[in-house]
């Protein structure tokens, strides 16, 4: 098996890049009272951390639940800094072109959030979360009557075929692979070369369609995640009949509540009201807003001051991806009315201090440098207590299973780290081991991130050799198997709710090798079959075993030293209601917007 | 004046050419491309080749080279469509034809371009030679220090100054944007005013100095003299021999200028948040973009070549001596 999602992480270094890119001095910006603040905090991800629940017909059933106020008419403006790379659904991995497809798409099933944390995977098209059955290896989606797509043609279950088989296709490269893997193999282009294009489908004992309703999914293993999988913008349906290729990239066909009206790519994209979507049939989304206007080239900084400044148009605006920029954080924080425009919450990403061991092997080392490394330091260079949090192990807050408590190395209580532990494990190890090579970003970032490690490794006694490297290939850098790095700060976030996403990608010996996420190389047995086991059980015991293994993990192995759980702290314009942090995409909830006036 | 034009036109041509193939080279000889960065962290052999030949990276370099400089005249294919010429190819980002993202962009740089060209040129240069001409006097010492503290300003501070006063504090006027002139003239106008005016203040400062001291020389002139000697007033003088000789440095800075401005003003268009073709070359260098950022470094050297020529046409005009050969 061979989920390969590991540009989840490219989103992380491209939207941290774009935040940090903007940080200068930061030592005024601690962000406000840090401990009662991360505190609250901790106690929200508690919140944002609870398992998710499977959806039955009734869950799935529209219209969504009214935002309270909520008025129709107007327009919200979008500012964000990069342009989206691809509009295709399956081409979409990184979160910017994700929230923008929840307006645009919609897939077999989709995630429901109650607002008080709960969070649930319902039926999207379909109607409801999927029936499994042999023993989870089959799953069965019914789609819901009177969905269409924008020209007004019913979606079909050929229309989801095609959706999953033009995955298989050479032009499709930068979207999720789980589905097709989990059916076809890692080398699953193999057994759809043309994906579907020349007439050729996937056998029915890959994927069935007995009717235009009816879309069976066999797999030879059980896949209890499945329905959160299929919640992914990737998977959104691609009409056949309107499927126009690499061209589609530009012009897609929209099934959800808003559709293209424009796109000038890298500078704006206006989305209007597709008259075609039926809310009755959607159990998740709204259509307050007549349009949507996405403006790009705006970077997070005077995103910033001009949601602070309020004025115009900039009261109908929303950030996408980006944030509070952290030297404007105070700004925001110490005038009431504009804080109250603000929606926070934490990512799911783990920052950690990932050992090559291939050349970090004695494991004293890596425990030591785990005692040692400087937590606080590193979360002032992100914006202080809005920026991040200490990280006492590997699961996010937004993971279920999260462990608020388990700290083995005692980061919560000495998150500047304990140098006298450090320095008593190293007492017997030789000198030579103590010299390590370190590799930092060159980006502002990197170079703050830099200063902190070697300040923090230096005062343990290990002689720290810096080697600086360009920060928009690091990551394949360092995901070279043969690199000559033995540190490097690296950052996961789970695909869906599951630490299926987590621990699978980043620890599964099977998937070392040249461009895997498994940055550590780490090939343990034991990890291997406590992965092999969880992901053919049900979430609920699942859960058990992947608690099992972060535990042995981090204890028993330490590919990694926990650093920060990042946070994503964003403003809307005081014209903006129902604003509201989505746990999923740690964004604001972009189905409830509406303007208010 | 025909062969001088001729034959500044084949140079230009020859010039484009040598550029092109100097920014192509340079560029496939980094270390990654935007295949490996498209790739992602779980990058596989078999998905960057699929990637590569997406993109047409798997050919031969010669091969690339050739297909870009030669769509530039005859147009090319790619899978999402025919590239009519001047094709200057596909980006590798956005998927969109280098040209049209060009002409889209490029209205908001000619805008920035002419507007502030003509504010710094009629003010910048009208300070300068009024300073030359009252020389010794307050108005000369008041235009001299004005335009030294204002030739101190970079854009990327007087600029958000100015919008913290403009836009943000008091509302008076809405974000910086560019709306095209054919839907709404006043929009147009008012809509890059900001940015016109910040970046034509510092450009105006070095103007008014550069004009008022090559004004003061060509008033030390022997013709000059010559013609003060012989009783001509002081402003005959001013404008009939001085003017004409003073404008051949400022026309040589101004053809400098506006042919850098037509290539791109970035850090103006990174301050305002705009999207002219400044913005464009940063994109596509921090993409790996190939044929945005050739397609953009070509756009900006055919200007300054177009211009370098305009530019050796007014010197013929402006001095009688001066000989186009």
């Amino acid at each position: 098996m061979k989920p390969i999602s590991s540009r989840r992480a490219r989103a992380i270094v491209v939207a941290l890049a774009a935040g940090s890119l903007a940080l200068t001095a930061c030592s005024k910006n601690e962000g406000g009272d840090s401990g009662a603040d991360s505190k609250k905090d901790q106690k929200e991800a508690s919140v944002q951390s609870k398992a998710v629940t499977y959806a039955d017909a009734a869950g799935s059933t529209g219209p969504a639940e009214a935002v309270p106020g909520a008025k129709t008419g107007g327009t919200i403006n979008v500012y964000q800094e990069a342009g989206l790379s691809h509009l295709d659904p399956g081409q979409i991995y990184v979160s910017d072109a994700g929230q923008v497809a929840n307006l645009l798409f919609r897939r077999l099933t989709q995630f429901k959030e109650d607002g008080k944390g709960g969070v649930s995977v319902v039926g999207d098209l379909a109607t409801d979360s999927g029936k499994s059955s042999d023993g989870g290896k089959t799953w069965t989606f019914t789609l819901k009557d009177g969905v269409k797509d924008q020209n007004g043609n019913a979606i079909t279950s050929a229309d989801i075929r095609h959706t999953v088989e033009r995955q298989y296709a050479k032009f499709i490269f930068d979207g999720p692979t789980y589905l097709q893997t989990w059916l076809s193999g890692a080398d699953y282009r193999k057994a759809l070369p043309n994906g579907g294009f020349d007439g050729k489908h996937l056998p029915d004992s890959v994927l069935a369609t007995p009717d235009a309703k009816t879309v069976v999914f066999h797999f030879d293993t059980a896949r209890p995640d499945l329905p959160q999988t299929l919640a992914m913008a990737g998977y959104a349906v691609v009409p056949e009949k309107t499927d126009t290729k690499e061209k589609y990239d530009k012009a897609p066909v929209a099934t959800g509540p808003y559709k293209i009206a424009s796109n000038k790519v890298g500078k704006e994209l206006v989305l209007t009201k597709n008259t075609n979507w039926d809310p009755k049939t959607d159990s998740v989304r709204h259509q307050y807003a007549d349009s949507f206007d996405l403006q790009f080239g705006i970077t997070e900084s005077t995103q910033t001051k001009r949601l602070i400044a309020d004025q115009g148009a900039d009261k109908n605006a929303i950030q996408l991806t980006g944030g509070v920029e952290s030297t404007q954080i105070q700004d925001v924080i110490g005038n009431a009315a504009v804080s109250k425009r603000t929606v926070k919450g934490y990512q799911p990403y783990v920052m950690q201090l990932t050992f090559n061991l291939d050349r970090v092997k004695d494991i004293k080392v890596r425990q030591a440098i785990t005692y040692a490394v400087n937590s606080k330091s590193l979360i002032a260079g992100e914006g202080g207590a809005y920026g991040g949090d200490v990280a006492p192990n590997y699961f996010a807050p937004t993971l279920p299973g999260y462990e608020a408590t388990y700290d083995p190395y005692g980061r919560l209580k000495t998150p500047q780290g304990n140098i006298a532990k450090a320095k008593e494990i190293l007492k017997d190890v030789p000198a030579a081991e103590k010299k390590v090579v370190f590799a930092y970003s060159n980006s502002e970032a990197g170079q703050k991130r830099k200063v902190a490690i070697e300040d923090a490794l230096t005062k343990v006694g290990f002689n720290v050799v810096s080697k600086e490297v360009d920060s928009a290939s690091y990551y394949e850098q360092i995901g070279k198997l043969n690199n000559p790095y033995d540190l490097y700060i690296t950052g996961w976030g789970q695909d869906w709710p599951s630490a299926g996403t987590v621990i699978t990608p980043i620890y599964d010996g099977t998937q070392v090798a040249d461009g895997s996420s498994n940055y550590s190389h780490v090939k343990d047995p034991k990890v291997d079959a406590l992965i092999k086991k969880a992901l053919s059980e049900d979430p609920t015991a699942a859960a058990a075993t992947w608690k099992e293994a972060q535990h042995y993990l981090l204890e028993k192995v330490i590919p990694a030293a926990p650093l920060w759980y990042t946070k994503q702290f964003q403003l809307s314009g005081s014209n903006i209601g129902g604003a509201r942090y989505g746990s999923v995409s740690s964004l604001i909830d972009i189905n409830r917007l509406f303007v208010k006036s | 004046m025909f062969q001088f034009i001729i034959r500044r036109t084949v140079g230009a041509l020859v010039t484009l050419i040598l550029i092109g193939a100097a920014t192509f080279f340079l560029f496939v000889a980094a270390p990654s491309d935007y295949a490996s960065l498209a790739c992602g962290k779980d990058c596989s052999p078999a998905r960057l080749e699929d990637i590569r030949q997406a993109l047409g990276l798997n050919l031969p370099i010669h091969q690339q080279f050739w297909d870009f400089m030669s769509g530039i005249v005859m147009g090319r294919d790619f899978p999402t469509g025919h590239c009519s010429a001047p094709c200057l190819g596909q980006s590798f980002y956005s998927g969109d034809m280098v040209w049209s993202t060009i002409m889209d962009r490029f209205p908001t740089t000619l805008t920035l371009t002419a507007g502030g060209a003509v504010v710094f040129v009629i003010v910048g240069v009208g300070a300068g030679m009024i300073a030359a001409y009252k020389r010794g006097t307050m108005v000369d010492k008041v235009a001299t220090g004005v335009s030294m503290v204002l030739s101190s300003f970079q854009i990327y501070v007087l600029g958000p100054i100015v919008l913290l006063i403009f836009v943000y504090s008091t509302g008076w006027m809405d974000n910086p944007a560019y709306h095209p002139i054919t839907e709404n003239p006043w929009k147009w106008f008012t809509g890059l005013l900001l940015p016109v005016l910040v970046m034509a203040t510092i450009f105006t400062a070095q103007y008014t100095r550069m004009a008022r001291s090559s004004m003061i020389e060509q008033l030390a002139e022997e013709h000059v003299r010559t013609a003060r000697a012989k009783g001509m007033s002081n402003k005959y003088v001013f404008f009939r021999y001085a003017w004409r000789g003073s404008m051949i440095p400022i026309v040589t800075v101004l053809g400098i200028d506006i042919s850098a401005m037509l290539g791109g003003a970035v850090v103006t268009e990174l301050t305002f948040s705009l999207q002219g073709i400044g913005r464009l070359a940063v994109d596509g260098a921090v993409h790996k973009d190939l044929p945005l950022t050739m397609g953009v470094m070509l756009f900006g050297a055919f200007f300054i070549l177009i211009v370098n020529i305009l530019t050796d046409i007014a010197y013929a005009y402006i001095d009688p001596r001066v000989r186009l050969s």
